[in-house]
């Protein structure tokens, strides 16, 4: 059956008309073209489709497109851009935290509600709170130090302010 | 003019720009016009006869506009074969779809085409096939049993490989021996299981006949001769293009027939298909890793000197013969690699290949690993047998890396840095300390323990012995005066977007920002039957690049001569600008000689035959050389729960010059991750009629942030021996880490008595190991 | 693995919900947050012809607290995790809350959901179980209260009919003098659990446990309650030695399964090991006692 997806994604209004069946993932990808969200498991373990419904994490695997109808979905394509990456994605390129990049979408959306709660984390915590999300070629280090690394920017900006 | 030399630093990766953003272009982002989804059914069983497959049902679901089985496949293309199998490999070549037999969970019988792959799976489920059950053979024991029926009816048996690497005096060394000490070591099943699973659109245009495979593929060359033989396209009118890739670890460079009986579609369809791979049928059939048995035996002296090594390796290779690469050139390489950086003068190992009715195995990431693994515990039981420390016995055996230091099958050892390397870690991870911590822990009933490991690897290996290869690069200097490096590497993680721009900016004097890399389209990209994989990239591309930018630069420099009236000998190039010496006023522009040089070639020499401003340069690896290195690691084992936690993990290692450090670390920290995850979480598991038990990542546990530690790594980089200096680390963290963390859990469970000679520990192994359970 | 057909059906209503589930009755399957659904439903292992989406039912939405404490069955499992009140009043929830998954999976998953999915290696049912809760269930017919204990049936199965839906969660508020503990054993952090246990001690004027509950997740098809095992400990000196042996009782009457994350045998070892921790700490925090 056909039905009606009305929702907002990175800020702007979209819509589109898709099978009930269709999972949110799916329908970011195929239906709106925002193809930075990949497909890891389709069974919510690998967290490489992580996006934030209403602000928080969540596996887009899981989710029908029409259950989003309503809501506000942040994807990677909201965070930055090649020339003005935003500092998490500094942060990130600074410690060479990625490599094949297929897991990257899922880590971005995952810490950027993270630093957004929690600015103060611990490294212990970070590896706790991101053990949700798999990375197969890093071995997280290279991750975490990126992700520490923005934290600490952005305690330094709230600091000063 | 100064320049600042970017080979040697982390430079920032030009690939995060898009990885970052979510702008890179995997293949499952890849949407042509009028695109077609496949699906497949595939096997529910691990042996049996098709005695009939009915799609009619599925034929008419709105949306399905096809469905082809193995008899299509059979009739109207060819079967994969492997290139140049070893002598004596015996298999049967393999069609893209299963014909007339399944041979294990997840044998693809039937595609289906459809307009979406939702529809696509509602049709699977609408095949129906018969199957007639056969008798499932799962296991080595098994395989090598003669009373077994074969897999394969043309080929006699399930040992489909057998050949004895046999070099020096190896008899004559055993009746030497004090003692003669014989364990069987046992690497487990595992996967490669990349975060992108296998995939590819096929575009067919029959206005032009041009073929077009949109892939995630390490070898696009091979994949395109593939490609072209078993669907009978002119080769010159196939393209395997490439886009980002989501990870492969060799996995990728193995030919799969769902690509072929995907193209195949497309091809008869007339209209481009897409198949992207679910996570489910890739822990099923995208190919598995290592399943080895190797029985060692070790002729030692009093005094601990390893004076020779006999073995017996059987390989469990799945069903399907690998293509292009087989599992016999594995096993060779186990046989032939297994002494190591050990003065050990004779090694004779019996290598077989047996097939069993399990998923195809790949090449994942240092597939010969079991040569160090078994080789670095045996010595650690050597050592407890004889009462020394483990690293007295290495001590005591270790080549010092002199020129005429060889191993037995004869590759030249010089100038490895094994030795130093295990002392230099020792010295760094403040052995005797750690000792300590042990002793104390145990006071307090804690069960700590260290192991460590030493290791080398052919990345690309000593000028003599390696086999004869070449790799090929083409760099231009476009009219605006930047930089095109054409290159056949396939990075899917390594940087190599990053790192040749390292190499050709210091060499021809551009800044990286005017180079770009152009890789995994065969139409524009120099042929290589492997692009990326076997740790070569160091070696041969940017020697490749070297070279060629080299060749770049004497052509621009021969024209800046001309324009500027001074001697090719007196100028240089630095940040985009060519200068005479000592007169940076005088300077112009790389892009302004680089346009005159196109308007008039006459400036590049009269005599001058060859295109303006190019140079494609074939490396052969120099003089070459070892990476290797010494892992060391201290854990705790709770014995009541069975859990091992990694307390440290120190690298010391030894690639010669690294052009980037980031990422050199980055690859050796990726591979110990797996090591880990191969050690306590991994197992492709079968039943004993083999279903396959680990088909979702609830089952196949890969390890996550929680799992793996902190990494320390010291680099050696040892005096280079040629100015391309460079050498391979993508596979030696695999290599020795699963080594250094068995001989850490044995080593913290010595006081129960625990002698560790399997891979896989998970914790209910390691209580039932420790006597709880 | 994308999920087969169905008619969607979505609403705000538990009556409305009720009508559809009698409507369909076994076609139709009731989605909340669909952590543990949907995987079911892509791998094509749970094919519903009707989904009854009931995430927009605010009415099943709070924690309530008034002598009982009352969870919706639409709380998700991270409000619930940083709820101040069932901190306050029933700790253990929250502590295994944690243990659920990850982040990203407690942001949909719900109470209801997971008490109605019913898997065994699951935290919530042996943690409601521990705590005697009621699950409230209503269909076209009225309303149901079934106790934990007799709600799992089954692997995936409990006895909800198939035109009922999960209303909401009961339990006492914080009993006086209960003390809590909750121990798993995991592959990695946040995997479904190999063992874990769910223990409350209540003890009396003279460090003796005047009563205990002790159930236990990832040893059979359903949370297992060890009956004779807390009956072994009533009236006993608490301490190490009581609850050791009591555990053992409780290991002889258990017959967990073999798979690939352990033996049976292996399963047992971990109960009496995991059991034990849990014990103690339910005991150390069990109130009015010194320790």
């Amino acid at each position: 059956m056909s039905m009606t997806v009305e929702l907002q994604v990175n800020g702007v209004e979209r819509r589109g008309e898709t099978e009930a069946r269709k999972t949110l993932v799916d329908f970011l990808r195929e239906d709106l073209g925002l193809t930075g969200t990949h497909v890891g498991c389709e069974h919510g373990v690998c967290g490489a489709c992580t996006v934030l419904l209403d602000g928080e994490p969540v596996r887009s695997c899981l989710m029908l497109a029409v259950q989003a109808s309503g809501h506000e979905i942040a994807t990677i394509e909201g965070l930055g851009n090649p020339e003005n990456l935003n500092p998490l994605q500094t942060a990130l390129r600074q410690s060479h935290g990625f490599q094949c990049g297929f897991c990257t979408p899922g880590f971005l959306m995952t810490a950027t509600a993270l630093l957004r709660d929690d600015p103060g984390i611990s490294e212990e915590e970070l590896r706790a709170e991101l053990s949700g999300n798999i990375c197969r070629c890093t071995g997280y280090q290279s991750i975490i130090e990126g992700i520490m690394q923005a934290a600490h920017s952005l305690a330094e900006q709230q600091g000063g302010e | 003019m100064a320049t600042t030399r970017s080979v040697g630093t982390a430079a920032l990766r030009i690939e995060d720009q898009r990885i970052l953003t979510g702008r890179g272009r995997y293949v499952d982002d890849v949407v042509l016009p009028g695109m077609l989804h496949a699906a497949f059914v595939r096997s529910p069983v691990a042996h049996a006869a098709i005695v009939g497959i009915d799609a009619s049902a599925a034929l008419e679901l709105p949306g399905v506009h096809a469905v082809f089985t193995g008899a299509d496949m059979v009739e109207r293309t060819k079967p994969l074969e492997p290139i140049n199998p070893p002598e004596g490999f015996r298999f049967e070549p393999v069609p893209a779809l299963a014909h007339e037999r399944v041979r294990f969970v997840g044998d693809p019988v039937a595609i289906v085409i459809a307009d979406s792959r939702y529809i696509a799976e509602d049709a699977c489920e609408l095949i129906e096939v018969d199957y007639e059950p056969l008798q499932p053979i799962v296991t080595i024991e098994e395989a090598v049993d003669p009373a077994v029926p074969a897999i394969f009816q043309s080929l006699q048996g399930n040992v489909v490989f057998e050949k004895m690497v046999s070099n020096g005096p190896v008899d004559e060394l055993f009746a030497q021996a004090d003692l003669v000490l014989s364990r069987t070591f046992r690497e487990h099943r595992i996967a490669a299981v990349p975060m992108e699973c296998r995939g590819g659109v096929a575009e067919y245009s029959s206005g032009t006949g041009r073929f077009t495979f949109h892939a995630s593929t390490q070898s696009p060359h091979s994949l395109r001769l593939q490609l072209s033989n078993c669907l009978g396209l002119p080769l010159d009118r196939t393209q395997v293009v490439n886009s980002d890739i989501g990870g492969a670890f060799g996995l990728k460079i193995s030919h799969h027939r769902e690509e072929i009986a995907l193209c195949a579609a497309a091809l008869w369809l007339g209209r481009p298909v897409k198949w992207m791979e679910d996570r489910n049928e890739h822990l099923l059939a995208a190919g598995q890793a290592r399943d080895e048995k190797l029985t060692l035996e070790a002729a030692v002296t009093r005094d601990g000197r390893v004076l020779a090594l006999k073995g017996d390796l059987v390989v469990d290779s799945g069903c399907y013969v690998g293509v292009p690469f087989t599992a016999g050139t594995t096993a060779i390489m186990i046989g032939s690699l297994i002494t190591g950086p050990y003065d050990i003068k004779a090694c004779a190992v019996n290598c077989r290949v047996v097939v069993t009715n399990k998923a195809t195995r790949n090449a994942y990431r240092g597939p010969w690993a079991m040569e160090t693994w078994a080789r670095e515990r045996l010595l650690d039981i050597i050592a407890h047998e004889l009462e020394m420390d483990p690293a007295d016995i290495r001590r005591r055996n270790f080549v010092r890396g002199g020129e005429g230091d060889r191993m037995p099958a004869g590759l030249s050892l010089e100038g490895i840095t094994s030795a130093e390397s295990l002392e230099r870690n020792l010295s760094v991870a403040g052995y005797d300390e750690l000792r300590e911590l042990q002793a104390r822990g145990r006071e307090e009933g804690r069960f700590l323990g260290v192991g460590f490991a030493t290791f080398i690897e052919a990345a690309p290996g000593p000028l003599e012995g390696r086999p004869r290869r070449s790799e090929r690069a083409r760099v231009v200097i476009q009219p605006d005066g930047h930089a095109i490096i054409y290159t056949s590497q396939v990075p899917h993680g390594q940087g190599h977007e990053t790192t040749l721009r390292q190499v050709a900016s210091d060499e021809l004097g551009i800044p990286m920002e005017h180079i770009t890399v152009t890789h995994g389209d065969t139409q524009t990209t120099p042929f290589a039957l492997v692009g990326t994989g076997g740790s070569l990239a160091a070696t041969m591309a940017n020697g490749a690049v070297l070279y060629a930018s080299r060749a770049v630069k004497d052509q621009l420099l021969r024209a800046a001569s001309e324009l500027l009236e001074v001697a090719v000998e007196d100028l240089e190039v630095a940040d985009g600008d060519i200068a005479p010496v000592g007169v940076p006023s005088r300077k112009m522009p790389v892009s302004d000689v680089a346009m005159r040089a196109y308007m008039n070639p006459a400036l590049l020499g009269d005599d001058r035959d060859g295109e303006v401003l190019s140079a494609v340069f074939d490396y052969s690896g120099g003089k070459g050389g070892w990476s290797g290195g010494t892992h060391l690691c201290m854990v705790e084992v709770d014995v009541e729960t069975g859990h091992v936690a990694i307390r440290r993990y120190l690298v010391v290692e030894d690639c010669g010059q690294m052009v980037n450090p980031a990422i050199v670390e980055g690859q050796i920290r990726g591979g110990i991750a797996q090591g880990i995850g191969e050690v306590l979480l991994e197992h492709s598991a079968y039943d004993s009629d083999g279903n396959f038990l680990a088909a979702t990542f609830m089952d196949y546990l890969l390890p996550t942030s929680s799992e793996v530690p902190p990494i320390e790594i010291v680099h050696l980089e040892s005096a280079p021996n040629d100015e391309v200096s460079f050498r391979g680390v993508g596979e030696g963290g695999l290599l020795v880490a699963p080594a250094a963390l068995t001989n850490a859990i044995e080593d913290a469970l010595r006081p129960f008595g625990v002698e560790i000679t399997e891979q896989y520990l998970p914790p209910s192994r390691i209580l039932e190991l420790v006597g709880t359970v | 693995m994308k999920p087969g057909n169905f008619e969607y059906r979505v609403t705000d209503s538990v009556d409305e919900a009720v009508s559809l589930l009698a409507e369909h009755g076994d076609e139709a399957k009731v989605i909340a947050g669909g952590q543990s659904l949907v995987p079911l439903m892509n791998l094509r292992l749970a094919r519903p012809s009707v989904l009854v989406d009931i995430n927009p039912v605010r009415s099943l939405g709070a924690v309530r607290r008034n002598g009982d404490v009352v969870i919706g069955a639409m709380v998700r499992h991270r409000e619930a995790e940083r709820s101040t009140e069932l901190r306050s009043a029933t700790p253990i929830v929250c502590h295994a809350l944690s243990y659920v998954g990850h982040p990203a999976i407690r942001s949909r998953g719900t109470i209801g959901g997971s008490v109605a999915h019913s898997d065994p290696a699951a935290e919530l049912p042996t943690v409601l179980t521990a705590l005697d809760a009621t699950v409230v269930a209503r269909s076209v017919r009225g309303e149901r209260q079934i106790l934990a204990e007799d709600f799992f049936t089954g692997f995936l199965t409990t006895s909800l009919d198939a035109d009922e839906v999960v209303t909401e969660i009961r339990m006492a508020d914080r009993k006086a003098g209960w003390g809590w503990g909750f121990e798993e054993f995991s592959r990695r952090h946040g995997d479904f659990a190999v063992v874990g246990v769910a223990a409350m001690v209540a003890a009396d004027d003279r460090d003796r446990v005047a009563d205990a509950r002790l159930v236990f997740s990832g040893v059979g098809a359903t949370p297992v309650r060890a009956h004779e095992a807390e009956e072994a400990l009533r009236g006993e000196s608490a301490g190490s030695e009581a609850f050791r042996e009591a555990l053992a009782v409780a290991a002889r009457s258990l017959d967990p399964p073999d798979d690939l994350h352990g033996s049976a045998a292996y399963r047992r070892h971990l109960a009496t090991v995991l059991g034990e921790r849990a014990l103690m700490a339910a005991w150390e925090r069990s109130s009015g006692k010194d320790r």
